[in-house]
């Protein structure tokens, strides 16, 4: 019964979405190659990784077709209404004598409603499409584009949104008959840029996901526990029906939901009608743990987290996140709660396209960690990128997210009722812990279920989107389907993510596929995550064994591996460091070779003994020449603190919605475009994760210092100084270090409820001039900000200090800026002109480096940035590499004499600042902070190779699947500061925030609630006291007066009635 | 108006008046006493008089008794307590999820790591300790007073075990500044109070 509007809604979406095609030009059969070739050239010549030769091959172009504009409307409506309006929006431009018409669509969806119209207008002015976009059911107007098969080959975009190509496997029929591996049409991976008609596919999520498929085997959630932590939820919401419980853990006497966010997440999951959630029959626990004003703190989650574990809890949905990962206790109990069998689903942040911009907690290792792409498998703009900054600066990032699904304009249940669309993570969060709930309820041995191999099954079924890297797209898009498979076959066994490490592998391996590695690189780290399947607590046996493929060069390269002691909950490290032996320093071709690595847990049915699972890491590695020393820059990655857990301010002042420097200032995150535009220019970028002395500064050419938080030891500045003399060049680029800013900028935080003062200012500004000193040189705690023009490039200089000194021989350009400083302390605008900002300086001595100073990171990094200054950049490095002074700089009309400093003080420390806490180099000390000892440079233990006489298949990823499952045996029957994730939805797109107005303030509800019982008992009391007080009257008086009292007993007896049936609490 | 004046005169009638009001005052107090146990508030409001309806049963027979199954702190990364209180390395769990009392390492109502206000460093010890026959009227007088802010949990609770197990796990009591521990080296906590503040 439930099933047939299940299929009518089913096929109608699959005419909706077929629809763009009818009228088009024929798509022909054009089939994705997705078996890659090896690229054997270096990625020099490919300006961004994001553009490989996979998605080369099928190109197309799209044109704009005359006339034809495509209206979109707010929501779905007849044929008949879409006219109606489209001539009440144009009436006033029809009597201006403009013609128009709507084009018909003749095709079976016609007779259904649709949200939008494709209409012919000639002579269409821009005014006449405003007022159709004025239209209040009209949300946008478009211009119809027509696809055209590839002319000639288009060049890559280097652009943020990465253009995508999409594979049409139109030989498959578009219906859902039997269900063999990889025929889901929803399940094409590939996209098209033009094709953005697909929009008007009503989004029942969980249908495109063929949830449906299990619900018609039976399975539909039944017995799977399931935890909303959330906004709460409305006591007598129709599309429930199995709300188990509700329980509230903020400050608000309310249980139910006042913005919505917590109904549409629990819809994803459950909902029962209308926009149907994945399990309907699961068991609904709801905890209300943010106010209506989003609030919410660790405290609040942590009593509520403990309910979880007591109530069992199996899935829990957490479609929040921050940027503390050292939130310790947050993180523990996170912990904690994976330990107890729970399996936790969290939405990865609202914080893209920006690269380190993981929120935990989706960043840990144990849960699952979602992402959130659109309709047409595109990574959604908003989705948080990886990878996780914990590991800095000794380590490397992990790959998160770990999956992806639609969170973009998917359709949930609304506040009080119906549906809505919103996007954001918080969306594919759900989505994903609906999934789960549905997969848990398909398991027969519950015992199998686990966090980690529903996580196994997730990861190995996902299906990987093309031309997207790890740290976007994770394992890829979500299959339920054979999820379902993989699970259902599954035996407990350990696995890894990623799978494999083939640094070759381009786009998905970005950045490793980016720069091959060499002989006396800083060896590669790749850090993948180990998941236990077979207990929550597990080992490694032994050692992990490196075999080298003799035939295929293994023995040319050193592999060392490092893990955790004891994989929990659920999962584990094992970081992998590569490194080219010394015979192959002048070598060039490709290497391979695996490490084996051998998991244990104890065995619960058997007292004394261990399951094992043995993992194979197949990994390859392309390794060139070492490169000559001008080529290779090295990024000091040591002397960059961030948030958490300190607070480092952001390093553009203007951006006060964003007060923290949080994305780790890796070259793989906020300064990702910039190290493709090193790599672009030919050079290579080594990331130094120690103290300055512990490189070999002769291998070379450029040390560039971003942004530099940390303080330096002595002995770090004594080696600097000797490598500069040895000819090592040296490019800071500073910001500003100001102390009354830095009293200024301090702020109360509601999650810590603490006064946060900065530890330095947007650079450590007086540890660099400790650094610098010795060559007569010292950045200002001035704080300039404007635009300028700086050898024919527009700059814009953010929030960054002067130069206060400079030796008299070095080149020094200074531009006209606004005193940001002033404005910032005392609202004063003023100018100053000649701030110097740029200094390159040739050192004296025989073959000693250069040195350039600039005062502003912003225009290299990503967050924020406006104006970028990779020419600066390009030009320095130049001067630095080459000693080629730019003469558009040494020429140039800015050019000044360099600044002596004796007119104005140097910055100094700000006094009680706390970096000695968050500090690698500082100590607490009686008075100031010391330095602490040197710490010894890391050392790797490289591990002794075995050699095996094997070859790997050119293509590692098809061949690493979980073990023991063949999908193709399991036969199919026929038959989703801590705040809500929803970002703001961009203009046109449908489904808004609305938060509602004139609600009834919880509370007051709470409180008739609890007064009502009172006031019913004594307005009983008061009428059984008459009634006895009659009685006794009866005897004594005569029975005539009785009517004129009886009557107000009567009304007495009334209001009680009235009284008691407001119970509404 | 006459028969209505009449028939109001009716005790009768007056007491079927009464009786259905009655009635459906005492369905109406009922059916909300039914859904504040299903809809719990944190917060609720805090009268010192209010006995919180524990559901909590101790067992006073002696603990030493043969069980067929136990229950465990299942979360351990190298210890468990079982609810019999004996702690034991994960090899030495039985299949029926009991800790094997003659493993060597098997302790029962240990309170290693355990400091005078109740707070261990180890969790495991921590229930181990909680589950001591001589800490009930501790636990009692903790339900009874302190337990402010955590009936949602603690009335959920049904037995020793479950309490300790849940009253060692680190809550609201165990942060300063909500995101550090107050005393990261003891923060399991079986006692009345919340951790010592250590001095940053």
């Amino acid at each position: 019964m439930l099933l047939l509007p299940v299929w009518v809604s089913m096929l109608f979406g699959l005419l909706v979405g077929f629809l763009p095609l009818v009228g088009m030009e024929p798509m022909g059969a054009v089939k994705f190659d997705s078996d890659h070739t090896l690229n054997p050239k270096p990625l020099l010549s490919s300006s961004e990784s994001n553009c490989s030769q996979l998605t080369l091959k099928v190109e197309f172009s799209s044109k704009v077709v005359e006339h034809e504009y495509i209206i979109g409307f707010t929501g779905y409506f007849s044929a008949k209404a879409r006219s109606l309006y489209i001539s009440s929006a144009l009436r006033n431009a029809a009597d201006e004598g403009l013609e128009w018409h709507i084009v018909p669509r003749e095709n079976p969806a016609s007779d259904f409603p649709s949200d939008f119209e494709l209409v012919h207008i000639c002579q269409a002015s821009s005014s006449s499409l405003r007022t159709l976009e004025d239209h209040p059911y009209i949300k946008r107007v478009t211009k119809q584009r027509k696809v055209f098969p590839p002319e000639s080959a288009a060049p890559c975009n280097n652009t943020q949104v990465t253009q995508k190509w999409q594979s049409w496997q139109s030989s498959r029929p578009f219906r859902r008959t039997s269900l063999s591996l990889g025929s889901g049409f929803w399940h094409a991976t590939g996209r098209h840029s033009s094709r953005r008609l697909l929009r008007a596919i009503p989004r029942h999520v969980a249908q495109i996901l063929q949830a449906d498929v299990l619900w018609q085997m039976g399975h539909t959630g039944s017995g799977v526990k399931v935890a909303v932590f959330d906004t709460g939820l409305s006591e007598k919401h129709p599309h429930f029906k199995n709300v188990k419980e509700r329980t509230n853990w903020t400050n608000e006497k309310t249980l139910d939901d006042g913005l919505g966010h917590g109904t549409f997440v629990a819809g994803v999951i459950a909902s029962m009608r209308e926009c149907q959630g994945f399990a309907p029959d699961s068991e609904l626990h709801i905890f209300r743990v943010f106010t209506n004003n989003q609030v919410s703190y660790t405290s609040w989650f942590l009593d509520a987290f403990n309910y979880a574990i007591l109530k069992k809890i199996d899935v829990l949905n957490l479609s929040i996140g921050g940027p503390d990962f050292m939130d310790h206790p947050f993180v523990d109990k996170v912990w904690e709660l994976t330990a107890n069998r729970v399996i936790m689903v969290s939405a990865i942040g609202n914080d893209g396209p920006l690269y380190g911009t993981l929120n935990n907690p989706a960043d840990q290792m144990d849960v699952i960690g979602v992402g959130g792409i659109d309709f047409e498998d595109n990574i959604a703009r908003f989705s948080s990128r990886g990878m996780t900054t914990w590991e800095l600066p000794w380590g490397y990032g992990r790959v998160k997210p770990d999956i992806v699904t639609y969170g973009s304009g998917v359709r949930g249940s609304g506040m009080k009722e119906g549906c809505r669309s919103l996007s954001g993570t918080s969306v594919a969060s759900p989505v994903v812990a609906g999934a789960v709930t549905l997969l848990a309820s398909t398991v027969l041995n519950r015992e199998l279920v686990n966090p980690a191999s529903m996580k196994q099954a997730l990861i190995a079924s996902a299906r990987r989107l093309p031309g997207v890297n790890m740290f976007e797209q994770g394992h890829g898009k979500l299959d339920l389907i054979r999820a379902y498979q993989i699970l259902n076959s599954y035996r407990p066994q350990a696995s890894l993510s990623p799978s494999y490490i083939d640094l070759t592998e381009c786009p998905y391996m970005w950045p490793y596929c980016s720069q091959p590695i060499y002989y006396g690189g800083m060896p590669t780290i790749v850090n993948v995550t180990i998941l236990n399947g077979m207990g929550v607590t597990g080992r490694i046996v032994d050692k992990p064994i490196w075999q080298p493929y003799l035939p295929q060069n293994g023995d040319h390269i050193d592999v060392a591996v490092s893990h955790s002691p004891v994989l929990w909950p659920w999962s584990g490290y094992l970081a992998v460091s590569i490194s080219v032996a010394k015979k192959a320093a002048s070598w060039e071709g490709i290497a391979q070779g695996h490490v084996i690595v051998t998991v244990a847990s104890p065995a619960e049915n058997d007292v004394g003994s261990e399951l094992t699972s043995t993992v194979k890491l197949p990994i390859k590695v392309k390794i060139v020449p070492t490169p000559p020393r001008s080529k290779r820059v090295l990024w000091d990655q040591y002397h960059n603190l961030r948030y958490p857990p300190g607070y480092f301010p952001r390093d553009n002042l203007r951006m006060k919605n964003d007060p923290l420097d949080w994305n780790g200032d890796h070259i793989h995150t906020n300064f990702r475009d910039m190290y493709q535009h090193l790599r672009s220019m030919g050079y290579f970028v080594e990331v130094l994760g120690a103290p300055l002395t512990c490189f070999d500064a002769s291998q070379y050419g450029t040390l560039l210092m971003v942004d530099s938080e940390e303080e330096y030891f002595p002995e770090e500045i004594t080696k600097l100084r000797r490598d500069i003399d040895n000819g090592l060049s040296l490019i800071i680029f500073s910001d500003w270090y100001n102390t009354s800013v830095m009293r200024k900028v301090k702020f109360y935080d509601e999650n810590t409820r603490q006064w946060w003062m900065p530890d330095t200012g947007g650079a450590n500004v007086p540890a660099l001039n400790d650094l610098i000193s010795v060559w007569g040189m010292a950045f200002s705690d001035g704080l300039y900000e404007g635009d300028f023009t700086l050898a024919d490039h527009d700059m814009y200089y953010a929030s960054g200090c002067s130069i206060a000194r400079f030796p008299e021989d070095g080149i020094v350009i200074a531009k006209k800026l606004k005193d940001q400083g002033l404005e910032v302390l005392k609202q004063e605008t003023a100018v100053v002109e000649g701030v110097p900002i740029l200094g390159l300086y040739q050192t004296p001595s025989d073959g000693g480096g250069r040195i350039v100073l600039y005062g502003d990171s912003n225009c290299i990094d990503d967050s924020h940035r406006q104006k970028d200054c990779f020419w600066l950049l390009d030009a320095l490095l130049q001067y630095t590499s080459y000693s080629m002074t730019p003469s558009s700089l040494s020429h140039s009309h800015s050019r000044v004499a360099a600044p002596t400093g004796n007119e104005r003080l140097l910055p100094q420390r700000l006094e009680g600042n706390h970096l000695y806490r968050y500090s690698k180099v500082l100590e607490a000390h009686l008075g100031d902070p010391k330095p602490r000892p040197l710490p010894a440079c890391p050392h790797l233990s490289w591990a002794k190779p075995q050699p095996v006489n094997e070859t790997a298949p050119s293509n590692l990823w098809k061949h690493q699947k979980l073990l023991s499952v063949d999908l193709d045996k399991v036969a199919l029957p026929h038959a989703k500061v801590y705040r809500p994730q929803v970002r703001p939805l961009s203009p046109g797109e449908s489904g808004a925030w609305d938060i509602p107005g004139g609600i009834m303030p919880g509370r007051y509800n709470q409180e008739v609630g609890q007064t009502i019982p009172v006031f019913a008992f004594l307005g009983a009391m008061v009428v059984l006291s008459f009634f006895v007080v009659q009685l006794t009257k009866v005897k004594s008086k005569p029975k005539r007066r009785k009517p004129r009292v009886k009557r107000p007993t009567y009304l007495q007896q009334q209001q009680t009635m009235t009284t008691g049936k407001n119970p509404t609490v | 108006m006459m028969v209505l004046r009449r028939l109001l005169r009716k005790r009768w009638v007056l007491g079927v008046v009464f009786g259905l009001s009655l009635i459906y005052f005492l369905t109406s107090t009922l059916k909300q006493e039914e859904r504040s146990t299903r809809d719990r508030t944190l917060l609720e409001v805090k009268d010192t008089d209010h006995r919180i309806p524990w559901k909590v049963r101790f067992n006073l027979g002696n603990s030493s008794r043969q069980m067929t199954q136990c229950r465990n702190s299942i979360q351990g990364k190298t210890l468990l307590t079982d609810e019999l209180g004996y702690v034991c390395e994960r090899k030495n769990l039985l299949v029926n999820g009991c800790c094997n009392v003659n493993a060597p390492s098997s302790r029962q109502y240990i309170c290693k790591s355990c400091l005078a206000n109740g707070c261990c460093s180890i969790y495991e010890y921590c229930v181990s300790c909680c589950l001591q026959p001589d800490k009930q009227r501790l636990l009692e007088r903790f339900l009874n007073r302190a337990a402010e802010g955590f009936q949602n949990l603690f009335t959920a609770v049904e037995d020793h075990f479950e309490l300790c197990l849940a009253k060692c796990r680190t809550s609201s009591q165990s942060v300063q500044h909500e995101n550090t521990y107050r005393n990261p080296q003891a923060k399991y906590c079986y006692g009345e109070s919340p951790p010592e503040l250590l001095p940053v």
